[in-house]
């Protein structure tokens, strides 16, 4: 007993220094590495950067030449459309196409996934809301669900019971589209907080692509062919005013895809590798473009993406300098479990 | 000798194993209340929302009270022994000193989980029938840390109790700060997952540490 009690003495030791030195090292000396913020400007072709200094914010292009932070918003004037419209300047002409302010303003969406979204505990309730209430604000429903191994189960929230008849609906609806249970991933953003609702995109059993959600109470599901050979992983639910996308995708590969509309067609974001439960990825999308920023251990990755056919119009990297004491930690920033780990 | 050792535990602790189940109760009971209440107030829909997309658990002023049930049932039952010295007379007994220190730490944990599996059962059975048992399952995933940090906190205040001397008494209150930093770092419901296995064993390890105090208290160590 005394030799287990001194060895596990000896462990706890060796536990708190492992987890506290690191930690402390880190926290007094390790500085995080301040990036550029950058997008793809469509009158310069070309990436441009604003870095906060001490002696306030520059703003300059991938060249190195430096702007004033008026010539910088014209340079950009799909993401700062707000802005030029105020200042009078925004241009009648966008890269030869002619864009009202409504419109470039409509084009612009903000994206981010972060791996703590994913790597979380999950409860498994959803809630389906009604896409055509005929009201002009979306309502959250009176009911939740749940996956079950044989369906989606709706549970009436004041009751505490579980809605046969709805259940029925949507399972069979289901069946009928050729969805196999149990549904491995879903992915929505039951809020009524936006402007419109798309109900969820989910992958079933044989990991095959469906859209749901709910029209005047009765299930809507849309079975969406997948490109050969692609075995999709992640889903997330786009939502965004322009409604040109329904969903971004990944691969087990790490590819991006886009679940474009009208017409439910997959497309490759050419050249982007995203691993969700690993990286950050934020997207600054515009009418003509989207700005991918892919935050990996080792760089910030930029790609610019032309936003109609998804294709790659140019790529750069900051390389970040991660060095730090590893140690043992019980919590991390790529996820929200308590566990003991190395980083 | 085993059942003499249960007994003079049991005069020693039950006034405040008394007080600490009505606190507990109390506390259990507060908050299920509050769940009743929002529930009949705002409507079973707004909380189940509330609950799914913003982990709310209703139970947050629960956080610290098994962990200080914890430390002060250490102080009731060791600290007398330590004070007055009775624990010299205690470990001459007619009993070996692990059977001695083994009863009197197995009568703690086996209190203490008979309270804290008590209010437990509180929670699920004021919870299940307005709740769906994911949310029921997420209460009780937030509150499991919660009192197993109870558990840990009474092991470790045994151990820190027991030393005799100061100078490492110290260092051990600051170790024992620092592992029961650990069963508060969940920051969503159920954040421990199978982890949650593991810190159990690690708790009742952390049961041979007293041993150690006890050991050195034998030896004479004193300051």
């Amino acid at each position: 007993m005394t030799r287990f009690a001194k060895l596990f003495f000896g462990f706890v030791v060796a536990l708190l220094l492992l987890w506290q030195v690191p930690w402390a090292i880190n926290y007094l000396w390790v500085k995080p590495i301040d990036t550029p913020f950058t997008l793809y400007s469509e009158q310069l072709n070309d990436f441009v950067m604003i870095q906060r200094t001490d002696d306030g914010p520059t703003y300059y292009d991938r060249k190195g030449k430096e702007y004033s932070r008026e010539e910088f918003d014209a340079l950009l004037p799909l993401f700062f459309a707000r802005q030029l419209v105020a200042d009078g300047r925004f241009p009648e002409q966008i890269a030869g196409r002619t864009i009202s302010p409504r419109e470039a303003q409509v084009g612009n969406f903000v994206f981010r996934s972060m791996p703590k979204e994913i790597n979380k505990p999950t409860l498994g309730l959803y809630f389906m809301m009604e896409t055509l209430s005929g009201r002009v604000d979306l309502e959250m429903p009176d009911d939740a669900f749940r996956l079950t191994d044989r369906g989606i189960e709706f549970i009436d929230m004041e009751t505490n019971s579980v809605k046969e008849d709805k259940s029925a609906r949507f399972s069979d609806m289901l069946l009928k589209k050729g969805a196999r249970f149990p549904i491995r991933t879903i992915a929505g953003n039951p809020t009524s907080r936006k402007e419109y609702d798309e109900g969820y995109v989910l992958l079933d059993a044989d990991g095959r692509l469906f859209h749901v959600k709910m029209v005047r109470e009765r299930p809507y599901v849309r079975a969406v062919t997948l490109p050969e050979g692609v075995a999709l992983e992640h889903l997330f639910i786009t939502e965004f005013r322009s409604r040109r996308t329904l969903a971004l995708m990944t691969d087990r590969e790490h590819h991006l895809y886009a679940l474009a509309m009208p017409g439910y067609e997959i497309k490759r974001v050419e050249g982007v590798e995203f691993d969700p439960t690993n990286d950050d990825m934020s997207i600054l999308g515009t009418l003509f473009n989207w700005t991918v920023c892919v935050t990996d251990e080792d760089a910030e990755h930029y790609y610019a993406i032309n936003a109609d056919d998804f294709s790659l119009l140019d790529s750069m990297s900051f390389p970040l300098d991660q060095s730090h004491v590893p140690g043992l930690s019980f919590t991390s920033s790529n996820d929200e479990f308590v566990r003991l780990r190395i980083q | 000798m085993f059942s003499a050792i249960l007994y003079k535990e049991w005069i020693k602790s039950r006034w405040y194993l008394l007080v600490s189940a009505l606190v507990l109760t109390a506390f259990a009971g507060y908050a299920m209340l509050k769940l009743h209440r929002a529930l009949s107030m705002m409507g079973a829909a707004h909380i189940w929302e509330v609950m799914i997309t913003r982990n709310a658990v209703f139970v947050d002023q629960m956080q610290y009270v098994p962990l200080i049930v914890g430390v002060l049932f250490a102080v009731v039952q060791f600290v007398p022994e330590m004070q007055r010295k009775c624990i010299k007379l205690t470990l001459h007994l007619p009993m070996s000193v692990y059977g001695t220190l083994g009863s009197m730490l197995g009568y703690g944990l086996v209190v203490l989980y008979g309270i804290f599996g008590v209010n437990l059962l509180m929670v699920y059975l004021l919870s299940f029938q307005v709740l769906a048992p994911e949310l029921v399952g997420n209460i009780l995933g937030t509150l499991l840390p919660w009192y197993s940090a109870g558990i840990a906190a009474y092991l470790l205040g045994a151990w820190v109790i027991l030393e005799p001397t100061w100078k490492l008494r110290i260092a051990e209150i600051l170790m024992s700060v620092l592992l029961l930093k650990v069963w508060f770092m969940g920051s969503v419901p159920c954040a421990f997952g199978g982890f949650l296995h593991v810190m159990l064993l690690f708790t009742l390890c952390s049961a041979s540490l007293a041993w150690l105090s006890v050991f050195r208290f034998v030896a004479g160590r004193q300051d």
